[in-house]
């Protein structure tokens, strides 16, 4: 897959703290790319100078394979933090504005408005919208002129938990078109229902990326045993020969648990041992839910 | 991008009240002057006579020239307050564009203003002056009026850089008044006239001259000021610098 976005050594300094730090990352076409981190970690400090809002200190982006420009930004739709709007202009005077600045025809305003059901208040001042309608107004100004990417930060904030599944389809949706979206959110559960591939920030840094499967086995606890015959020192020392085995705990009878290095699977940890002269009688793994990876990442930052 | 800025500007009642309140004040003020005194005579015959009117009247004009630099300095800080430069640039406004969106907007306004002094003009030129004929009247005023579009475009200028420094309405509207007021009289008063008469306030007001500067250049002697036609270059330069340091402050700083 051919990367939408590329962030290279990507470094942000405020004036007392860093935001971002020698950040890289590559989002794949065609994905549904989950930005995991909690609050502070450099979610939206990263997104911000992906959309031109923020300066970086040092690194580089590209959208699009070339460096970003004006025209790339017209290319993706986006909902950054809060949703932005003239209060005294009607939902539908709002989105005119963002359809002019997207040069986006004026027709798709009534599909947008469709979209997040917003139709029946489009000549409503914004002033008067809950946060969860003008979410979904932001919503609707990040689907206007059909970008190819959609960034979305935190899109479900003060949505009611119908409104939740309802962004989430829709996500579902838009990426069945085959667009690319990504979606910041520390709503761990969120991100592990649509996204394909994730990144984890903490403290403005990289804690893991790749995709959801691969950032999730990497963490999965592997258990294994020795044939009864066999002894139980031995696997150990097998164990510390392998390299991509770590935090080996050992258990009474020849067994113990352990877990494998990003890209390496339970098959990998079997031929290993087996190269060694250790046949095994028991190997299972245990799934992770994405949420203690995620806690796991950080813990260990 | 005039249609984008006319979708906010349109429905945005606090502009309106603005701009009807700068017509209806330089209305009122030019109705209300013609009947003051002055050394026993009606001021009225003077104001409205021509080729004088116009002069007259973009003098009276640039003392409600606040009114819409503080329109813009609100239009400018509300981009600011609600985010909304910040949402432009997302959805793939260049830096630059949002600048020269407030350049259209700002000529929008000279626009509205002279049109108000053209038609408050014409209006006391017809009904006040002796025997004056439309085209007669209208003959007399694209100099001064010209002369007062450029005094304006400096004024708004310096207003728009204000807030795009200050991102506030009310701190930029400060400052504009304390520049304007305060800070430019005490630099002109430790640099001589030579220098002063480049600085940005004193070449702009030059351009809108007192009915009484010639009385009081003879009474007072030569101001050492420029003359109206030699200001209006120092004033479109000046109007270009904030601009373009207006540009180069967005350009920079993080949204």
């Amino acid at each position: 897959m051919s990367a939408i976005l590329d962030i290279e050594h990507l470094t942000k300094r405020y004036a007392r703290t860093t935001g971002v730090q020698d950040l890289s990352l590559s989002v794949p076409a065609g994905s549904v790319f989950g930005l995991l981190g909690p609050n502070g970690s450099g979610k939206t400090t990263t997104l911000g100078i992906a959309l031109g809002v923020l300066h970086a200190s040092s690194g580089a982006v590209r959208w699009f394979g070339a460096a970003p420009t004006a025209a790339a930004r017209r290319r993706v739709g986006a909902l950054l933090e809060t949703p932005n709007f003239f209060p005294y202009l009607s939902a539908r005077q709002n989105l005119q504005i963002t359809a002019d600045t997207k040069r986006a025809s004026p027709a798709t305003i009534d599909a947008a408005l469709d979209t997040v059901e917003l139709a029946g208040r489009q000549h409503e001042p914004v002033r008067g919208f809950s946060l969860g309608m003008k979410q979904r107004l932001a919503l609707a100004a990040a689907l206007l002129g059909q970008p190819e990417v959609l960034v979305l930060d935190e899109p479900t904030n003060g949505l009611d938990p119908q409104g939740i599944a309802d962004v989430r389809r829709l996500i579902q949706r838009l990426a069945s078109e085959g667009r690319t979206i990504i979606l910041a959110s520390h709503l761990l559960d969120e991100v592990q229902k649509v996204c394909t591939h994730a990144a984890v920030l903490h403290h403005g840094q990289l804690r893991a990326a790749g995709p959801v499967g691969h950032i999730l086995a990497a963490t999965d606890r592997v258990h294994l045993r020795l044939a009864p015959d066999a002894d139980p020192q031995s696997l150990l020392r097998a164990l510390a020969a392998v390299p991509f085995a770590h935090d080996v705990q050992p258990a009474p009878g020849g067994a113990c648990s352990l877990t494998l290095a990003a890209g390496h699977t339970p098959a990998d940890l079997n031929r290993a041992l087996f190269a060694q002269g250790l046949a095994l009688a028991h190997l299972s793994n245990e799934p992770r839910s994405l949420e203690t990876q995620f806690l796991q990442l950080i813990q260990h930052s | 991008m005039l249609r984008t800025e006319l979708h906010k500007l349109l429905p945005y009642r606090t502009a309106w009240v603005i701009l009807l309140l700068f017509t209806g004040l330089l209305a009122a003020t030019v109705a209300g002057a013609g009947g003051v005194n002055v050394n026993g005579q009606q001021l009225g015959q003077a104001l409205y006579a021509l080729p004088g009117l116009w002069t007259n009247l973009t003098y009276l004009a640039s003392y409600f020239s606040l009114l819409p630099a503080f329109l813009l300095i609100m239009l400018i800080t509300d981009e600011f307050q609600y985010r909304t430069f910040r949402q432009q640039v997302i959805d793939g406004a260049s830096r630059e564009q949002l600048v020269l969106d407030k350049l259209l907007v700002t000529a929008l306004l000279v626009a509205w203003a002279v049109l108000s002094v053209l038609l408050v003009g014409a209006y006391f030129g017809l009904t006040r002056a002796a025997g004056a004929s439309l085209p007669a009247v209208l003959a007399a005023a694209p100099r001064p009026l010209l002369l007062y579009a450029a005094q304006l475009l400096g004024y708004l200028s310096l207003a728009a850089l204000l807030a795009v420094l200050i991102r506030k309405s009310t701190p930029a509207i400060v400052a504009l008044l304390l520049y304007v007021w305060v800070a430019e009289r005490l630099i002109r008063y430790f640099l001589p006239d030579t220098i002063d008469r480049f600085l940005p306030i004193k070449a702009l007001d030059i351009l809108t001259p007192s009915p009484f500067a010639q009385t009081l250049d003879t009474v007072l002697g030569p101001s050492g000021a420029l003359l109206p036609g030699e200001a209006v270059p120092v004033a479109l330069a000046w109007a270009a610098l904030f601009w373009l340091l207006s540009a180069a402050v967005l350009r920079t700083r993080d949204l």
